[in-house]
């Protein structure tokens, strides 16, 4: 076990800069999620950990030891692909042993990990087959749990669960976060799925067009965007940033006031509010805002209704049981405290909280 | 449905075209010396025999050529592997500059009019003292394997994904390692048809191998040069000991050809 520090990472691929000058540190034993749209660089910067790519510039630590310069072999990583990569000439046992083999690791230390391995995953009983013989899911166990009978200091995974259909992937989901608390095995892993990263991650590394976006714990990522990218990115319906006038220390949404957390120099800004931050009323409120509804869609849990306010489109949810139609005009009141200010020219986030 | 119905006619007439003569010539084989020579010939054999064969085996000369056939063969097996599948591997997992010329470039040497080539060769293997020697006939062919040899196993190796290795070296491989223990095992069905479609090139090429031996013929050179004077049975006989092979061995691998080829032409 081990933490994993990389330091100003860059590569270019010909003219493509996949990763501008990326640094980040995973501590010992703890859960990160690298999350970003595809050719954000998460994959390129999780193969130039393990070794697989090489980077133009910069460092990678795993513990104490820099192993910039080492092949994957010496690196005591151990990785899974998104499509599972298992050996398909090896049975199941042989392909969980195949790591220890090549450590030279003696015939009672192979078994042992073997089935304790196996018996993580719970593919005890498939032990004698051939991967040709195993579903998608059952394949992805194996590729796990031949990762982790080697012990490696730090775990890499590349979208391990993109490849299995919706149902048997939440289902994997909770399985590995189980897994990975018990076994307290160092882990990167990469996807582009928010829940996903979401419901694993101890933190998340929001990665965009090579850099890494923001780092911080999954909650903080979603109610705390450092930008408009990530709190678009993150959440489903993503944030609505609205353009508001500035006023003083104060920002206007019609009769609407809200204060600012800190001075503006321009005569705009913009909010960011989750669409389940905004109460909906069919009489106006103290503050609150009216804004017209264009779309009702009843998705189970919640509607969400389309809003337009002046040109701008807003998303908000509002119970299944709010009675409303489309051309009906509804009062909004966002919650004070789930609030996100930032700079309409950078998309910057005003405050650091 | 007209269309459909030339399209059969026309395949019929390629199959026939193709099976009449190696009906013919393993029927008259396996008969005796008054069928050989009979006319009209039976559609079936008349006189089942093994006269024939007998016959061309103990011509003068026969076995050494087949043995010498075989060593050919056996060495261009060896040196189109060895050469070829490393080509194929390079061709298949890096990309290097131009990557697509060699592979153009590959297949333009099977274009060269071996016609030409062959006197110089001729003259440079005598210089070099591999004239007249099974070795310098097993280069040549060689050659002419290579292209195929090294398309075949790239799209091979292609078909193995990248990760397999990948997940090798991660855990534990180094490229050597990796490749000898999860791209070979993998590979080797589709190797052995390499090897086994080199063996079939060499054994049914003629043309170099007659105009660079002497006394050490290959079988086709041997039977060649031995047509004009030899009487009708030898010449089914030979014909019939040179389809065989070739037959029966492209029968075995034909799926790997064909799926092989398939990607080799994407």
């Amino acid at each position: 076990m081990a933490s994993i520090r990389v330091e100003n990472i860059e590569k270019t691929f010909g003219k493509f800069k996949a990763l501008n000058g990326v640094s980040l540190e995973v501590r010992d034993q703890e859960f990160v999620v690298l999350l970003g749209p595809s050719g954000c660089g998460k994959t390129t910067l999780l193969r130039i950990i393990a070794g697989l790519e090489q980077a133009e510039k910069g460092r990678v630590w795993i513990g104490e030891r820099d192993v910039t310069e080492l092949p994957p072999r010496a690196r005591k990583i151990a990785m899974v692909f998104q499509n599972y990569a298992v050996f398909p000439h090896l049975t199941v046992l042989e392909n969980i042993a195949f790591g220890l083999r090549m450590q030279k690791a003696t015939p009672e230390k192979i078994r042992a990990n073997v089935e304790r391995a196996a018996a993580l995953m719970h593919i005890e009983n498939l032990l004698g087959r051939y991967p040709a013989q195993l579903s998608g899911g059952q394949r992805q166990r194996v590729a796990v749990a031949r990762a982790l009978a080697v012990e490696p200091e730090v775990l890499l995974m590349d979208e391990p669960l993109s490849n299995l259909d919706a149902l048997l992937r939440l289902e994997m989901r909770a399985e590995l976060k189980r897994l990975l608390a018990e076994s307290r095995t160092t882990t990167l892993y990469v996807t582009h799925d928010q829940v996903e990263a979401m419901s694993l991650a101890d933190r998340i590394a929001v990665m965009n067009t090579g850099y890494v976006v923001q780092y911080d714990e999954p909650m903080k990522i979603y109610q705390e965007p450092a930008n408009t990218f990530v709190g678009g990115f993150i959440g489903s319906p993503p944030m609505n940033f609205l353009k508001l006038p500035v006023e003083g220390k104060q920002a206007k949404i019609q009769s609407l006031t809200l204060d600012l957390p800190t001075a503006v120099s321009g005569p705009e800004v913009l909010l960011g509010v989750r669409p389940e931050d905004l109460e909906a009323f069919t009489m106006q409120q103290p503050q609150s805002f009216p804004a017209e509804v264009l779309v009702v869609e009843p998705l189970g849990p919640h509607l969400l209704l389309t809003l337009s306010f002046g040109q701008q489109h807003i998303k908000a949810t509002v119970p299944p049981d709010f009675e409303v139609k489309a051309g009906q005009t509804l009062w909004f009141k966002p919650q004070p405290d789930r609030l996100r200010w930032l700079d309409p020219g950078s998309g910057q986030a005003l405050t650091v909280r | 449905m007209n269309l459909r119905l030339f399209y059969m006619f026309l395949a019929i007439v390629l199959v026939l075209w193709v099976l009449i003569p190696i009906f013919l010539i393993t029927t008259l084989a396996f008969s005796d010396r008054p069928s050989v020579f009979a006319w009209p010939k039976g559609l079936l054999p008349q006189q089942f025999s093994l006269e024939t064969l007998t016959f061309f085996f103990g011509v003068e000369g026969v076995w050494k050529a087949i043995r010498n056939s075989l060593t050919v063969a056996a060495m261009t097996l060896v040196f189109s592997v060895l050469l070829g599948a490393p080509a194929g591997y390079a061709l298949a997992r890096y990309r290097f500059a131009g990557a697509d010329a060699y592979r153009l470039l590959i297949l333009m040497t099977r274009a060269f009019p071996l016609a030409i080539l062959a006197i110089p060769l001729a003259v440079q293997f005598i210089q070099l003292g591999i004239y007249d020697t099974a070795f310098g006939v097993a280069l040549v062919h060689t050659a002419l394997a290579l292209p195929f040899a090294v398309l075949v196993t790239s799209s091979l190796f292609l078909g193995i994904p990248k990760e397999l290795e990948e997940a090798a070296w991660t855990l534990g491989c180094n490229r050597i390692q990796a490749f000898l223990r999860v791209v070979l095992p993998l590979a080797l069905p589709g190797l052995a048809a390499t090897a086994i479609f080199a063996f079939v090139i060499s054994w049914n090429e003629v043309f170099a191998a007659t105009l660079l031996t002497l006394r050490e013929r290959t079988l086709p050179a041997f039977l060649l040069t031995s047509l004009n004077d030899s009487p009708l049975p030898f010449r089914f006989a030979g014909g019939f000991f040179l389809i065989v092979p070739a037959l029966v061995f492209i029968f075995i691998i034909r799926r790997y050809l064909f799926t092989l080829w398939g990607i080799a032409n994407r």
